[in-house]
């Protein structure tokens, strides 16, 4: 909490976050779970445990009061390949859009601690996360804009991968969402990511560790392949900890490993640092 | 280019019968083209920083009167080459050996070809605790960099991001027989079901065969394979390849370098844009 002391102006946190559904006892440490409690921590428990978010809660967190703009919103997922079993794609689509989500990825405009961003959030709730051809349209929409105006890019990342339903060319979001990336880079706009619980496979193989600061919620999973194909593929028995968080840091694939509750104040700082 | 080609009587094939012979043992793989497109090939090791990938051949041979920069997936035939060639799956050293002979091609000017045959990068704990994500990631955004004309073939297995880490390239052609996907039928149905049995109702929905990537504007052209397909005659196969890949080339060495990376950029930026175009697309099951 060093930033945090050192900072206190930043305390002024982001919009409160929405309430989201909990179990009643944490899978941290057992303890019943005080909801009201949880929420002013950003969902993350006396133990260390931090709950998912989804993209609602994520932009409340990161963004200033009333300072997010979303951006390209009404594009929609569709069933390009006719895909209909275990379950019709456009039905699932439909299904989580009148549930109220918005896609795998949202992005949009906002200011942090008064600093204008971009920001895409993915949302683990809307088919795992992953990434689909709005996806990967409204990432390098943005990435594109960035990279014309300057301004920094932070994304935060919750994802299984590619969208099988979309076949292909949800594995070409990949190559598209990386171009977006080298634009960037070369226009000098930082870009700092955060890779959340799970981080996987074609998302973590493009854009979410390509930032000029990879940042991890602690025991967050993040790897390319996931432990149960892994097991399957070379039967090995993988460690405790295999593709933790801390398993990155360790293995040099990510700058920091840095609870939710002081990520704010270290993005405010990073956007200070760099200019 | 050549896009709306489906034709539902060229092929007779059911799609799990196209996946056997793209993943057949006897099918050519990347040297037995490479030495037929260029018998004066010299293999190159390595990516400088700890190891060589063997599952990645690369090197330099003259391939129409230019010297040219080979890559491509190499899988073994016998059980130990198979081993030593793991199956064709790179490790995080065969991105950077990659990358590594790319940014070699470029700095003499030689041309790229990339030969695309892979069941996917390794599944396993090395390959993680090595960054295999992170390798695939920065070969992937690297390629978008290299000023020198690249051509990519699949020449059987496309699997998944370990393809697409060989795979960005100014013009990509797939073999008549190959399949290029987002995920193995295994993996696929393993994801949706849970079960990777189902791997032929998978197969079906994914829609990986050379010509369904043709319907949707992802590939360039589909190579036709000698009759009894390309493991019956490897030097037609490797003609037929050869004739395409230098088609696609010639018109890449007349483009000035920012007009090769520009359109590259935005072969992939727009490479959905034939779907986006026409709703209605999607050949019915």
């Amino acid at each position: 909490m060093a930033l945090a002391k050192a900072q206190p102006e930043l305390r002024i946190a982001g919009t409160k976050l929405p309430a989201i559904p909990l179990p009643t006892n944490c899978p941290g440490c057992g303890v019943g779970l005080d909801a009201d409690a949880l929420r002013k921590h950003n969902y993350v428990c006396e133990c260390g445990h931090h709950f998912r978010l989804g993209a609602d809660a994520w932009i409340a967190l990161i963004a200033d009061r009333s300072s997010w703009k979303e951006r390209w919103g009404d594009i929609r997922s569709h069933d390009l390949l006719n895909w209909k079993v275990p379950k019709p794609y456009q039905a699932v689509v439909d299904q989580l859009i009148e549930e109220g989500l918005n896609e795998a990825v949202r992005t949009g405009t906002c200011t942090l601690a008064g600093r204008p961003i971009w920001l895409a959030v993915f949302d683990f709730r809307f088919v795992g996360g992953t990434l689909s051809i709005v996806a990967g349209e409204r990432l390098a929409r943005g990435m594109e804009q960035a990279a014309a105006s300057g301004i920094p890019y932070v994304l935060i990342t919750a994802s299984g991968g590619a969208r099988m339903q979309e076949g292909v060319l949800a594995l070409m979001q990949m190559a598209k969402v990386n171009a977006a990336v080298g634009r960037m880079h070369s226009a000098g706009v930082p870009f700092f990511s955060v890779l959340t619980d799970p981080t996987f496979g074609g998302t973590a193989a493009s854009l979410a560790l390509l930032a000029d600061i990879n940042i991890a919620e602690p025991n967050a999973a993040i790897g390319f392949t996931g432990p149960r194909v892994i097991k399957q593929a070379t039967y090995a028995d993988l460690p405790a900890g295999f593709q933790s968080a801390e398993f990155q840091l360790a293995h040099g694939q990510v700058d920091l490993v840095l609870p939710r509750t002081e990520l704010r104040h270290l993005l405010a700082h990073l956007l200070e640092l760099y200019p | 280019m050549t896009r709306h080609g489906r034709k539902p009587d060229e092929s007779t094939l059911t799609v799990w019968q196209v996946i056997e012979l793209a993943r057949h043992p006897g099918r050519p793989y990347s040297l037995d083209y490479i030495r037929r497109l260029a018998p004066d090939f010299i293999e190159l090791h390595g990516d400088r920083l700890s190891a060589d990938d063997p599952a990645l051949v690369g090197g330099v041979g003259t391939w129409h009167g230019r010297t040219t920069m080979f890559l491509g997936h190499q899988k073994g035939r016998s059980l130990k080459e198979r081993v030593a060639r793991n199956w064709g799956m790179m490790h995080p050293e065969g991105y950077r050996k990659a990358i590594r002979l790319a940014h070699h091609a470029a700095k003499f000017g030689f041309p790229i070809v990339s030969l695309i045959d892979t069941p996917g990068a390794y599944p396993g704990a090395g390959a993680e605790e090595r960054g295999i994500a992170a390798a695939i990631a920065e070969a992937i955004m690297e390629w978008f960099r290299i000023p020198v004309p690249i051509v990519a073939a699949v020449i059987g297995e496309g699997g998944s991001g370990g393809a697409l880490g060989m795979g960005v390239a100014d013009r990509v052609i797939m073999l008549e027989n190959s399949i290029y996907s987002v995920a193995s039928p295994e993996a696929a149905a393993s994801i949706v079901w849970r079960d990777n049995t189902r791997k032929v109702e998978a197969a079906e929905q994914l829609q990986l065969t050379s010509r369904d990537l043709l319907a949707m504007g992802v590939v360039e052209e589909v190579v036709p394979e000698p009759a009894g397909s390309a493991r019956a005659d490897y030097d037609a196969a490797a003609a037929a390849l050869d004739e395409a890949l230098y088609r696609h080339l010639q018109p890449l060495l007349a483009q000035p370098t920012a007009d090769l990376l520009q359109h590259r950029y935005e072969r992939f930026r727009y490479i959905d844009s034939l779907v986006h175009a026409e709703p209605q697309f999607g050949p019915k099951i």
